[in-house]
């Protein structure tokens, strides 16, 4: 009803574009609401410290993965990158005794190459990145399980712990990264030419292709990318466990493309904001943060989750039908 | 244009928004003083009455809220072994918030089998403003800082099923069971039933578990005693069924009948090892294992297995809650309890099973 007063006072171009993209947002502030009402403590200024440190790790990956999914492919390999960098972590801190900060460039650079390892793949023999991923991650964990032995790695560097519990600026440091890679990520994906070849990729790859796009070094670029994200995300989340695991981030590829698809990520690729991702990140969080918060069953709250997700998007698609 | 703008201006408003929130911090640990020399200030005749509730409500109230509010964070809702002691819980807790003994409770909190849910779980059982949280970690060592971040927080945290690295030091108790007990009752199993000794092998938990290590080393000191037998194995079965009774079967291969037993870690392993020595058609071979869960119960009543070492999980969480309950009362609780294991056998397993 409000929206169509709206249409006559608001530039229409504009509002059609403000629905389509951010639509979801919308749907975030209601959720926020609604659990504020529900439970008073959900809007304490700490309760959003936390949530926003806790979706970080998620926030990475979710990156990664909208640049997969754009592209029109998707990267499984995430979660054992997880538990793949922690690992190296584990093995160079604990048992080398190296530097805190060489030892997250190592690791960084295990990650990425990975990464890059699936690009390659995926662009060079044109395989499906579904099943590129798929048994990379199985190579990957493995890995993990042979330099780990299988055993949980303590990290007792406080220098190193700090890089989940420190602050900088009174906040949280996952907090400062996940915004520092925001910012990157919305200028690499809307400002670049690189950003601008995934979409076309992603869009169209024969037109892409016709233009003088190289398909092989956007598909490298964006798995590379992502494959990095998740060497970040396996900092924050070993910083956070004290301890080094290959038995880590299992599943963790779900949360990522759910809060992807909320953010209005097309699987047929080509269409993605990093705004939108950012926002069905925070949905994601807020979901589960919420939902302890109310004191919904655990047992219901997948189900919750699913119909959550399916409705979102399912609302944003609406929208985005009246609105084209 | 347009999209840009608002993107960015959404950007910057949260950055500005999670700035503001950094500044609102430092209160919760206060009130407790100030409540103390409030009581001392008041006349004698009303004292009397008043301190007592004072003094109840110091010991579990600990964030000073008027209200007891306890937190449960489970390891997972899937495990089997776990199913029945998060059912107790639950009944239990509904009990006492609508008997009026608690306030609120938060719920079974989904840990996911996941050190980083579960500290997130945490984080909320602070924002909820719980006095004491009940938690049954993931793995000691990840899911450790969970409960020093309750602990920092002034909350009353107490393990449950198995400890973390910090435990001691910061959970006000710690109840669960001696593992090395229930590793000895595996080995005093074989040895009874087989005195003739011969080949077994050891299928291992995920190793380094506490659980796991614990359980190998009391195996290790009844069957080091006993020069019969002979250790032909020990298969990396990480809790898993299914590759204990591949390993079975691998070890019934090579080894033939000279293999008189498995032992493992858990029944899981157990059952899933003596069910594919039955199909091989050697249920003379002795397999045994530490749980206590329906499946292996099921085959002891039809007579397909022989034993299995109850750990009596929900021992563990009623001993827990008898800890609130005593914080709550201001009574003298035991920070450890032991909650004995059971062996399990065709005559005492019809009061187990379900």
């Amino acid at each position: 009803m409000t929206g169509k007063i709206k249409v006559k006072s608001m530039n229409n171009d504009n509002l059609k574009m403000f629905m389509g993209k951010y639509g979801i947002g919308l749907v975030l502030l209601l959720m926020m609401v609604v659990i504020g009402i529900m439970e008073p403590t959900f809007a304490t200024s700490k309760n959003f410290m936390n949530v926003a440190t806790q979706v970080a790790i998620n926030g990475m990956i979710s990156y990664g993965m909208c640049l997969a999914i754009t592209t029109g492919g998707i990267d499984l390999a995430v979660g054992a990158q997880l538990a793949l960098t922690s690992c190296v972590l584990g093995v160079t801190i604990t048992n080398s005794g190296m530097n805190v900060w060489t030892a997250c460039g190592v690791a960084l650079m295990v990650a990425t190459f990975f990464g890059f390892l699936n690009g390659f793949l995926i662009a060079k023999f044109n395989m499906f990145p579904f099943v590129v991923t798929l048994s990379t991650q199985l190579i990957i964990r493995g890995l993990s399980q042979v330099i780990s032995g299988g055993k949980a790695i303590s990290l007792t560097s406080e220098a190193f712990k700090g890089i989940y519990s420190n602050k900088f600026l009174g906040l949280p440091i996952p907090i400062v990264i996940l915004i520092v890679i925001s910012i990157i990520m919305y200028l690499l994906l809307h400002w670049t030419k690189f950003g601008r070849y995934i979409f076309a990729v992603g869009g169209n790859v024969n037109a892409a292709i016709a233009s003088g796009v190289s398909e092989f070094w956007t598909k490298v670029g964006v798995y590379t990318v992502s494959g990095f994200l998740a060497g970040v995300a396996a900092i924050i989340f070993t910083a956070k466990t004290g301890s080094a695991q290959s038995n880590i981030g299992v599943g963790y590829e779900t949360d990522a493309v759910a809060a992807c698809v909320l953010g209005g990520t097309s699987f047929a690729g080509g269409i993605a904001t990093v705004p939108g991702v950012l926002m069905g990140i925070f949905i994601i969080g807020f979901i589960y943060n919420g939902m302890n918060l109310i004191g919904v069953s655990s047992y219901y709250q997948s189900i919750v989750k699913g119909c959550v997700i399916i409705g979102a998007v399912l609302l944003d698609m609406v929208m985005n039908k009246r609105n084209r | 244009m347009m999209k840009k703008v608002l993107a960015i201006t959404m950007a910057i408003t949260m950055t500005f928004g999670l700035m503001a929130c950094g500044s609102t911090k430092t209160e919760t640990a206060e009130p407790a003083a100030p409540a103390e020399t409030t009581t001392e200030e008041t006349t004698e005749a009303e004292t009397t009455t008043e301190d007592a509730v004072a003094e109840v409500a110091a010991g579990a109230d600990v964030n000073g809220d008027g209200k007891v509010i306890v937190g449960y964070i489970s390891k997972n809702l899937t495990d089997p072994f776990h199913a029945p002691i998060n059912e107790y819980a639950e009944k239990t807790l509904n009990q006492m918030k609508s008997d009026g003994v608690i306030d609120d409770w938060t719920g079974i909190l989904d840990g996911e089998t996941d050190p980083n849910k579960q500290i997130d779980r945490a984080d909320e059982c602070i924002t909820k403003g719980c006095d004491a949280v009940i938690v049954l970690p993931a793995e000691s060592e990840a899911s450790d800082p969970a409960v020093t971040k309750l602990a920092d927080a002034g909350i009353n945290v107490i393990v449950v099923n198995s400890k973390t690295t910090s435990t001691d030091a910061r959970a006000i108790a710690y109840c669960g069971s001696n593992d090395v007990e229930a590793g000895k009752m595996l080995g005093e199993w074989v040895v009874k039933n087989v005195p003739d000794g011969g080949k077994y092998i050891h299928c291992t938990g995920i190793l380094g578990n506490s659980a796991q290590i614990d359980r190998g080393a009391g195996i290790a000191e009844v069957m080091s005693a006993h020069p019969e037998f002979e250790m032909v194995g020990e298969p990396d079965t990480q809790w898993s069924g299914d590759k204990a009774a591949n390993a079975t079967t691998d070890a019934i291969a090579q080894y033939g009948d000279e293999l008189v037993a498995v032992i493992c870690d858990n029944d899981d392993m157990s059952s899933a090892a003596q069910r594919a020595a039955n199909d091989a058609g050697r249920s003379d071979i002795i397999c045994v294992g530490v749980d206590g869960n329906q499946n292996p119960l099921q085959m002891i009543k039809d007579g397909d297995l022989g034993a299995t070492v109850l750990q009596d999980g929900v021992g563990q969480i009623a001993a827990a809650i008898n800890v609130i309950t005593a914080l709550i009362n201001g009574e003298e609780y035991d920070s450890a309890p032991v909650i004995p294991f059971v062996l399990i056998t065709k005559d005492n397993v019809d009061e187990y099973l379900q």
